[in-house]
């Protein structure tokens, strides 16, 4: 036993390094730490840290959702009222309108099943038939506090013909620690689109666990993108199952981790039927002594004839120390598809920062200009151009470019 | 302007210029001739501050300036321009972002605020038209897609829109068609001035035939071995190298 579990009990073990999917993630230190549930109720800007907004894109004409150590701040919320969305938290609501779908990963993983014992609360999010939500929708969670524990869970439901944008943003004051165990399932209708965005920006020593699990009907169209700014310890786990023919899923990822941090990302596309495509790119810059995991799977059912499927993850180690660990995997079972992978890991094209430096741009800017651009592919599908500037704003403040 | 002395440099073990003499007053072109593998690109890589090559022995003065102690960045502030042989491809940066930094850094070097939007603009204007580079190019990443003589084009864009004390033209000629010849050259002759000066590198006389220079210079084996005026380009064109060339040790001694 260890300290943590004697807080939050499960039946599954602990992942150890012995499975495949933790090999690169270890969380035994995790396991040592004594994290607990903050029992703070809601307090509005009261309880609120001044070093961070509750709105985390100030330029973004959004609704907000706010919650801090996964308890919801209706103060501080601006929930959607329009007509054919019904966004409510799990908190506020009456049993009957609940939407109720698992993909049973609380069954599978320890870390699912933390979150499914200990939950506080969530965003109840329905899109109804044909419905365009006006703005995006901005989640904001915050860890503020020594050794706290927030377990949120989202579930989102966009019918036939609806669009909706949701930004899952989590922060976390510099005097934090503990951990962020977040979920999300959504399920996407024919015809419709989510567009997805989730960013870890993350001050302290948080471990940052999520899990977004997504299904998509015939002719939906996702657009996910993972961006981790800041975070001590951050894994990103990420699962498409495309249920219905001709789905369009587009993701895309970016991490930049300094000092000792470490980012995983494991995706897992699951082509089930036929005349879908996806396109996944993830790309990392890895600085310090800081590490990271890649994993992406991608699966193409035998049912899942005329798929085209395109993966791709792009590394450049910036410094000796640093490391990154990836893996593609491909299963194919399908014998009329096109699919192509590769994974890179590479330094800045010294080429290039010569090039640069040769027309009196100093090392820095000229370095700078090559992140800019090696971002850009990951950047360019994010839905609101005030999103991608704030994002890039913060890689920039943050590396000194 | 330009004062190099007995510059010696390699590549690992391989010794590449072995005591390298030049001296380009301004206003002068030189123009600078050899066979392959002679050291015309090193040479050129060198004075840019490409830091592949060790320099070994030498000297390079700029205007009172010691050259090799300054970084890459650092001499084209100092007004060196390297046109690349081969222009790199930097997909995702946009050519006029690329050249706004690059103005800016020089300016910010002389003290001076960054540029405003609309001299900047301007300029791009004037010094695009200079080598008929449509805007598309202009807009898009640097160089990429560009076809060989839009490259060289594009090189020949930058140097007028940084406007060098020293511009080093590596094999410009290479790859060009007749008509890109002559607008790269027009190009060229139209930033000739009495404050400027050009080392151009070549293996034919056909781009002097354009570019007319002041001085020509064979480099054989590391060194230059022979200078003259414009009419030894002629010579050259007419005889080869192998006349010039420094005997290697193998057959002096046979």
């Amino acid at each position: 036993m260890s300290v943590f579990t004697d807080n939050f009990s499960a039946t599954l073990p602990p992942p150890t390094r012995k499975s495949e999917r933790w090999k690169y993630s270890p969380i035994a230190k995790l396991l040592n730490k004594e994290i607990s549930i903050s029992t703070e109720a809601a307090q509005g800007m009261n309880g609120w840290p001044e070093s961070v907004l509750p709105n985390p894109v100030l330029n973004l004409d959004a609704y907000l959702v706010v919650f801090k150590n996964g308890v919801f701040e209706p103060t501080l919320s601006d929930l959607p009222v329009s007509d054919g969305v019904d966004c409510i938290p799990f908190s506020k609501m009456d049993q009957s309108g609940s939407l109720d779908f698992t993909n049973g990963y609380h069954q599978k993983e320890w870390i699912g099943e933390l979150n499914e014992t200990y939950r506080q609360d969530g965003l109840s999010l329905h899109v109804h038939r044909n419905v365009k939500v006006d703005r995006p929708i901005v989640i904001h969670h915050l860890t503020d506090g020594n050794n706290v524990a927030s377990f949120p869970k989202h579930l989102i439901k966009v019918d036939e013909g609806g669009e909706l944008n949701v930004v899952v943003w989590s922060s976390a004051s510099d005097r934090s620690s503990g951990m962020y165990n977040g979920l999300l399932e959504a399920s996407i209708g024919p015809n419709a689109l989510l567009s997805l965005e989730k960013v870890c920006n993350e001050g302290g020593k948080v471990f940052h666990f999520s899990h977004e699990h997504i299904v998509q009907e015939r002719d939906s169209k996702l657009k996910m993108h993972t961006f981790t700014i800041k975070g001590d310890w951050v894994r990103n786990e990420l699962e498409i199952i495309s249920r219905g023919k001709g789905t369009d899923s587009v993701f895309n990822g970016a991490y930049l981790p300094l000092g000792a941090e470490h980012v995983d990302n494991h995706t897992t596309m699951d082509h089930t039927s036929s005349d879908g495509t996806s396109s996944e790119l993830y790309r990392g810059i890895m600085y310090g002594n800081s590490t990271g995991v890649f994993n992406g799977k991608v699966f193409v059912r035998p049912d899942a004839q005329k798929t085209n499927a395109f993966q791709q993850n792009t590394n450049i180690v910036a410094d000796r120390g640093a490391a990154i660990n990836t893996k593609p995997e491909l299963e194919i079972y399908a014998d009329d598809v096109k699919c192509s992978h590769g994974c890179t890991v590479g330094q800045f094209d010294l080429d290039a920062l010569f090039y640069l430096k040769s027309r009196g741009i100093d090392e820095k800017a000229a370095k700078a200009l090559l992140v800019e651009a090696f971002l850009a592919d990951v950047l360019s599908s994010v839905s609101s151009t005030e999103l991608c500037e704030e994002i890039m704003r913060l890689y920039t403040e943050r590396h000194g470019w | 302007m330009l004062k190099i002395n007995n510059l010696c440099a390699k590549v690992g073990d391989n010794e590449i210029l072995k005591g390298l003499s030049l001296e380009v007053k301004p206003g002068e072109l030189h123009a600078i001739m050899g066979p392959n593998g002679s050291g015309k690109s090193t040479l050129a890589a060198v004075l840019a501050g490409r830091d592949l090559y060790e320099v070994t022995g030498g000297s390079v003065d700029l205007d009172g300036i010691d050259l090799l102690d300054l970084e890459a960045s650092e001499r084209a502030r100092e007004g060196v321009f390297l046109a690349f042989q081969y222009p790199i491809e930097i997909p995702g940066v946009s050519n006029l972002n690329f050249m706004k930094a690059a103005l800016n850094g020089k300016r910010a070097h002389r003290g001076l605020e960054p540029i405003k939007a609309k001299d900047f603009l301007e300029k791009v204007k004037e010094c695009s038209s200079l080598v008929e580079l449509d805007g598309r190019l202009r807009d898009r990443s640097v160089n990429e897609g560009f076809s060989g003589g839009e490259k060289k084009r594009n090189e020949i864009f930058q140097m007028a829109m940084l406007e060098p004390k020293l511009a080093i033209l590596d094999e410009t000629d290479s790859g060009l068609d007749i008509d890109a010849l002559r607008v790269v050259s027009k190009g060229v002759n139209a930033m000739r001035s009495p404050e400027r000066s050009f080392i151009v590198i070549t293996h034919y006389q056909r781009l002097l035939e354009h570019i007319v220079p002041d001085f020509v210079h064979v480099l054989s084996n590391g060194k230059i071995v022979k200078s003259g005026g414009k009419e030894l380009a002629l010579e050259l064109e007419e005889k080869g190298y192998d006349w010039l060339k420094e005997p290697s040790h193998d057959t002096s001694n046979a």
